[in-house]
């Protein structure tokens, strides 16, 4: 059973923070509870107030930044949403991709992208993909607004930089530029990912000039691997060339001396090993994307 | 001790006007308030699917979702389906199949298809399969119920 808690439901920004400043701190902002009711179910977690977060206008909707045509995905905005959402289709494809196999349709009805973030389940899909994307999140507070990027959020398993009195108000991601192309995939045997690795390649007269790969599910928090990424930088934007072919061969080989944590999902010799196979995907997919941005 | 809430919600079309706490899941409130038991409490954690009930048509594990977060909403359960004791054209294919042999994922199987055709009535083979991803059978191995959806969808089955 979940344990028992005073419910504040906030119309607006301003009264989720009269809602919080009405607390001793003893309080957690929710949306979907997915996540977060599931730990307090366990005993694992419990609070005084639940803040209710989905009836907030400003945090919900997909938008395009005026100035750079960033993709801005409010905080309350739910996986289904980004699943279906056209704008996110034509700008960020491998998100609706991703989006798609987020657990099952009820967790992706309920679940929000910004509570998927701010829970920081090393095993958790959206967070490996924003993190080669170079998305960053907004906070904002009493204080004020800050942008933080998505690797310097996720500081540990299940803790990131946000302060509790914070609410995680957008997702901000990056326009694709000229030539880019932006992939996930995972292996996965139960909820959760396995394994997962995105990929970002830029393709610029029929090579890849520029590359950025982030894993997850391997480590205790998604991280970047720049040497496996620089593995692909020079080879030719074929996924049937010879070079592109020893490209992978060499990315696969440098993953293999990731220090990976064993887990449910296997082994860290067989997670490096299954993360090798998603990465030849995942570089397939974005190699894929990139000739259409070209 | 926090004080209750009252809500206003819609089961299977009644209005429900109720005082609840606000820790009370979808699941609790309807089997142990209102007598409705057909979505089961399985795995308790959203993976399993038994519990599965429709909140404005889109499905939601009641083990996890709260009953305060239904206010002003439809909630739609098995029990909803039948039309005066005669059964709906899904629930009949799933018999006509022999899509369950214990049946205690069968509420929950029938509210996911009933919120997957309601979406996209005449779905694909891979789309079903898809749509029921998050239900699990530990009965049949699947294949009568991908059926019984399928012919349902054919008879142009959903409301």
């Amino acid at each position: 059973m979940i344990p028992r808690f005073a419910l504040a439901r906030p119309a607006s920004l301003a009264e989720a923070f009269d809602a919080w400043d009405a607390t001793d701190g003893d309080a957690s902002w929710y949306a979907g509870g997915t996540e977060i009711l599931q730990v307090m179910k366990m005993g694992l977690a419990r609070f005084g107030t639940m803040i209710d977060l989905k009836r907030i206008p400003e945090l919900r909707g997909i938008s395009l930044a005026a100035g750079d045509g960033a993709l801005v995905i409010g905080g309350s905005v739910t996986h289904r949403e980004i699943e279906v959402s056209q704008d996110v289709a034509r700008e960020l494809p491998g998100l609706v991709a991703l989006e798609a196999h987020v657990a099952n349709i009820r967790v992706r009805n309920q679940g929000t992208l910004g509570g998927n973030l701010c829970f920081a389940e090393p095993h958790s899909d959206p967070a490996t993909f924003l993190l080669a994307c170079d998305a960053r999140v907004r906070l904002q507070g009493r204080g004020g607004t800050r942008d933080v990027a998505i690797d310097q959020f996720i500081t540990g398993p299940l803790e990131t930089a946000r302060e509790a009195d914070e609410l995680l108000t957008a997702v901000i991601i990056p326009p694709a530029r000229s030539g880019e192309g932006r992939a996930y995939e995972k292996a996965k045997f139960r909820e959760r990912p396995a394994v997962s690795v995105a990929i970002r390649l830029r393709v610029q007269g029929g090579a890849i000039a520029e590359a950025y790969v982030s894993v997850g599910s391997l480590t205790d928090i998604p991280v970047l691997v720049p040497d496996v990424a620089a593995a692909f930088v020079g080879a030719q934007a074929d996924a049937a060339a010879g070079t592109f072919g020893e490209a992978l061969a060499q990315a696969r080989a440098r993953l293999g001396h990731l220090d990976a944590i064993g887990d449910l999902d296997g082994s860290p010799d067989f997670k490096r090993h299954l993360a090798g196979v998603v990465l030849g995907r995942a570089a397939i997919a974005a190699l894929s994307e990139a000739a259409a941005r070209a | 001790m926090p004080e209750t809430i009252d809500i206003t919600l819609s089961v299977n079309g009644l209005a429900h006007e109720l005082a609840v706490q606000a820790n009370v899941t979808i699941a609790d409130l309807l089997r142990l308030e209102l007598g409705l038991t057909g979505a089961k409490i399985s795995c308790d954690m959203q993976v399993c699917g038994a519990c599965t009930v429709l909140v404005d048509g889109l499905a939601v594990s009641g083990c996890t979702y709260l009953a305060v977060d239904a206010d002003g909403r439809e909630v739609a359960t098995v029990e909803g389906l039948a039309t005066d004791g005669v059964l709906n054209p899904l629930q009949q294919a799933f018999i006509d199949h022999a899509a369950f042999q214990c049946g205690y994922c069968t509420p929950g199987m029938l509210m996911s298809a009933t919120a997957l055709l309601a979406e996209n009535p005449r779905p694909s083979r891979a789309e079903v399969i898809a749509g029921i991803d998050g239900n699990i059978c530990r009965c049949t191995g699947y294949l009568p119920i991908i059926d019984a959806v399928l012919q349902a969808a054919e008879a142009g089955a959903q409301r």
